[in-house]
């Protein structure tokens, strides 16, 4: 049961990737890249999450933390950059 | 069957930063360049959480996706770079 979880999880993951690539690809304006860079980086702290309960190791759910609060700031530059604010 | 599931993300992965690589050189809005680099350094580190080195995906998380895209949209601001 356990395994079909990660399956399904792994499955969902791994197309929300690969429709992020897409509009980080065709994004026409530098909104559109950084919303996808957003939604990448959201989807990637679950991915660690799930590596991290798939090979039993809960020490790599610290990266996943120290990931969430960076990738906050660093959205938070480009749109204080974006607003001429820096 | 779980073991082709995580192959399968990892080469996803990989993909990612070769596309991340890609749109840095070709695109011709210089913060859509930066922003592309974040991206290659953000699929780098979920690959060395694969690889068993969470020590190095965290480094890599801080500096390489954090403190280098604002340090580049600073450096960017300051010398009046154009959009």
């Amino acid at each position: 049961m356990a395994e079909i979880t990660v399956i399904i999880c792994s499955l969902l993951i791994f197309s929300s990737i690969v429709f992020g690539i897409i509009r980080l690809v065709i994004g026409p304006d530098t909104v559109d890249r950084v919303v996808a860079i957003d939604l990448l980086t959201i989807v990637t702290i679950a991915l660690i999450a799930l590596l991290a309960h798939h090979m039993e190791r809960y020490i790599y759910l610290d990266v996943a933390l120290v990931y969430g609060l960076l990738s906050f700031l660093g959205v938070l530059a480009v749109a204080r950059y974006l607003e001429k604010g820096i | 069957m779980s073991i082709p599931v995580i192959t399968l993300l990892t080469l996803v992965l990989c993909a990612g930063i070769l596309i991340g690589g890609v749109l840095a050189v070709q695109l011709n809005s210089i913060v859509s360049a930066v922003i592309s680099a974040g991206l290659a350094s953000l699929f780098a580190s979920v690959v060395y959480v694969v690889l068993a080195a969470p020590d190095v995906a965290m480094t890599e998380a801080s500096i390489g996706s954090g403190l280098t895209t604002m340090i580049f949209l600073y450096a960017i601001r300051k010398t009046q770079g154009e959009d």
